[in-house]
């Protein structure tokens, strides 16, 4: 294929699930199940052709195309570009392929629901990955924050999907005050960047803040960032994540905390590595400390849970923070790692919250208290429930293990030893909060039978299985994805001329490669995934036996419940952000 | 002028944030939000602002002045008049989620009170 024919193929990964978006709700008229069949098919088809990028863009080439034609012209750019690099590549196709899957499990476990409610629920899905795979691709700072709305208002009518529910019927509310303060953070950011430059697209912004980055850029920046942060589920922006996790259906818990967040991510990725000069602003000082707040209080927090889906929240909080610290290391291990862990992260979280939602569906039973026993009654579930973990603890050979590897080393590479050891503790809380769940709500033995049974079904074990497997593959295949795929992406974040030739002289350009270097039986990463674990069991009974630590609970207080209090937060950490980038 | 345009958008802003954090009744907040979003307006609609400008309305030239003197730059920066209005969209959009969301909670907890609606914390 020409990259020509490549390049004008960009936008329809967005486009088939977008179409799919508008018929679902028609569809669910004529047939209950089409909708879910219809919305498989869109998002597969909008995987497959993502595939065909793969070869001309992991061979370290980027692929961009202005739509409508309005291409740079004496310099300047006016038009909207899509651009495809690895690193947006990855976060796209891990959107499609795992959002079909969700998709799958839907149709298995909602499949008895009204037309109405399918065909709405389908309908935002498609929209919601439609957003997500667009953000991915786009070079344009306002076309991102277009995205972000539609993520936004998708995720909205998903939180709320029960609206019998008044805890969904809460969560939406939180979230939806939440991302609106953050959208306008984003929107006054995005004004101030284009006051000063004129320019809106990544390729023209960076060839602009290459010359200069002034105060007011670095404001910008800070907004940016911490709009996007709340996105990402960052402490302190993490108000609306647990909520909405909770009150949300399994798929939908699944699709925020596997791939949601990392929009968040992603865009504060692209704005550090991408847009802005890596070294003139402390951007990823202020990553690495958003990142190891988040990794230690979200796997504390997590710890504390009663109920099985806001353990499991909470730990997205906390993956969040190792991924924004592996970024934030800046090196290739740490930046490889991270890409690579936000794939990994996408599928074990997802396999989790699946299980967790199939078990709250059919037993009713949320608290992890009141559960037990789930060993004798599904032992495919809580099999699925055990890969998750063991990917999650980074014990080989699951995914896990590769990727938490890789960030440990990029932080040993920049010698913050505070980072590593806050990091390695935070690995033990976490191990250890997924075990105590583990315990007590699948080999923990329990007296009574449930009134219902959580028996599965064939459609939810396939898809199950799947993210199983891939869980699986991708850490036996460590060191081929780390080459073929995590390589690429480090190289095009770590060398962005290739991405800013590509926008302003379209349709392709060459990435400079970046090598990684990692050996998958390193003693050290071996011992260190030994004693976390061990750790972490040990941690198990002791928790269990004593009282909460008031350390725990005062953290537990300040997570009140009102809305007021989560957008203070919020707004306190907006004001350190953007003073953390403002002073210098 | 411009610069009092900047100030009564910073005032705006933080008066809606200053209702968003300390209004405990849920339209209230939904009140706040709306002023937040019509600052953003109004300091976007200001960034666009030349000295001696007009608006950037492309049909024909406006009465006593050329063609030529649109294209060097004597149009208000319509680029950020465009943001304006796809934030206003946006807005709409929100606004009309935000209070289907509150007609929700009034309904299943009797009370538009952000205290009394905390079914999940800790």
């Amino acid at each position: 294929m020409t990259p020509t024919t490549l390049a004008s193929l960009t936008p329809l990964p967005v486009v088939v699930p977008l179409a799919g978006a508008v018929l679902s709700p028609l569809l669910a008229w004529w047939s209950l199940r089409l909708p879910v069949i219809v919305s498989v098919a869109t998002t597969a088809a909008s995987a497959a052709i993502l595939c065909l990028f793969v070869p001309t863009v992991l061979h370290g080439k980027v692929v961009s195309h202005y739509f409508g034609h309005w291409g740079p012209s004496h310099g300047s750019v006016l038009g909207i570009a899509f651009a495809v690099d690895a690193w947006g590549l990855i976060f796209a196709l891990t959107t499609s392929v795992v959002g079909a899957v969700l998709l799958l499990y839907t149709l298995s476990e909602l499949g008895h629901l009204g037309p109405r409610e399918l065909g709405g629920y389908a309908g935002l899905f498609q929209l919601l990955i439609a957003a997500l795979v667009a953000a991915g691709l786009t070079a344009d700072i306002f076309n991102l924050f277009v995205w972000f709305e539609v993520a936004g208002l998708a995720s909205y009518g998903l939180t709320g999907f029960f609206l019998e529910r008044p805890i969904a019927v809460e969560a939406a509310f939180k979230i939806l005050v939440l991302t609106t303060i953050a959208g306008f953070l984003i929107l006054v950011g995005i004004a101030l960047l284009y006051a000063e430059h004129g320019a809106l697209g990544f390729g023209a912004l960076r060839h602009s803040l290459a010359v200069q980055v002034s105060s007011s850029d670095r404001i910008a920046l800070g907004l940016l960032v911490a709009g996007f942060a709340t996105k990402a589920g960052l402490m302190p922006f993490h108000g609306w994540l647990p909520d909405a996790h909770t009150a949300a259906p399994g798929p939908v818990s699944a699709l925020f905390s596997g791939l949601m967040v990392n929009l968040g991510l992603l865009a504060i990725v692209r704005l550090l590595y991408q847009v802005f000069p890596l070294h003139a602003t402390h951007g990823l000082g202020l990553l690495t400390c958003l990142g190891v707040v988040s990794a230690l209080l979200g796997a504390l927090l997590a710890l504390a849970q009663d109920d099985l889906k806001r353990v499991l929240a909470y730990d997205t909080v906390s993956q969040m923070g190792v991924l924004a610290v592996g970024f934030g290391t800046g090196s290739p291990a740490g930046t490889a790692g991270a890409t690579y862990h936000l794939l990994n992260h996408a599928l074990f979280k997802s396999l989790l919250f699946l299980v967790a939602g199939a078990i709250v569906h059919r037993t009713g039973v949320t608290k992890l208290s009141q559960l037990g026993g789930l060993w004798r009654s599904t032992p495919s579930l809580t099999i699925a429930f055990i890969v998750g973990t063991l990917s999650i603890a980074g014990a080989p050979p699951f995914n896990g293990y590769v990727s938490l590897g890789l960030i440990h080393e990029g932080v040993a590479t920049t010698g913050e030893h505070v980072v590593y050891g806050v990091m390695l503790l935070a690995q033990v809380l976490t191990i250890a909060a997924l075990a105590r769940a583990v315990w007590l709500g699948f080999l923990r033995p329990r007296q009574s039978a449930y009134e219902n049974e959580a028996k599965a079904r064939p459609g939810m074990l396939t898809a199950l299985a799947a993210l199983a497997a891939l869980c699986l593959a991708f850490g036996v295949l460590g060191e081929a994805a780390l080459s073929r795929l995590m390589a690429p992406a480090a190289a095009g974040l770590l060398h962005p001329h290739g991405y800013v030739k590509s926008l302003l002289a379209p349709p392709v350009a060459r990435v400079s490669p970046v090598v990684v270097h990692w050996s998958y039986w390193e003693r050290k990463e071996l011992a260190i995934v030994v004693v976390t674990v061990l750790l972490g069991i040990c941690l198990v009974p002791l928790y269990l036996r004593r009282d909460e630590p008031h350390a725990v609970t005062a953290l537990r207080r300040l997570h009140s419940g009102s809305v007021n209090d989560y957008a203070a937060y919020l707004s306190l950490g907006a004001i350190l952000v953007v003073a953390g980038f403002a002073l210098r | 002028m411009i610069v009092a345009n900047y100030v009564a958008a910073a005032l705006l802003f933080v008066l809606g944030l200053y209702t968003v954090l300390t209004r405990r009744n849920l339209v209230k907040m939904v009140m706040g939000l709306s002023l937040m979003e019509s600052s953003t307006y109004l300091l976007i609609v200001s960034l666009a602002h030349r000295p001696h400008s007009t608006a950037p309305v492309l049909v024909e030239p406006p009465p006593g002045r050329t063609a030529q003197q649109l294209v060097t730059g004597d149009v208000a920066d319509p680029v950020l008049q465009n943001f304006c209005l796809t934030a206003i969209v946006i807005g709409v959009a929100l606004t009309a989620v935000f209070l289907s969301a509150v007609v929700r909670i009034a309904q299943h907890y009797r009370t538009l009170d952000a205290d009394d609606v905390r079914g999940m914390r800790g």
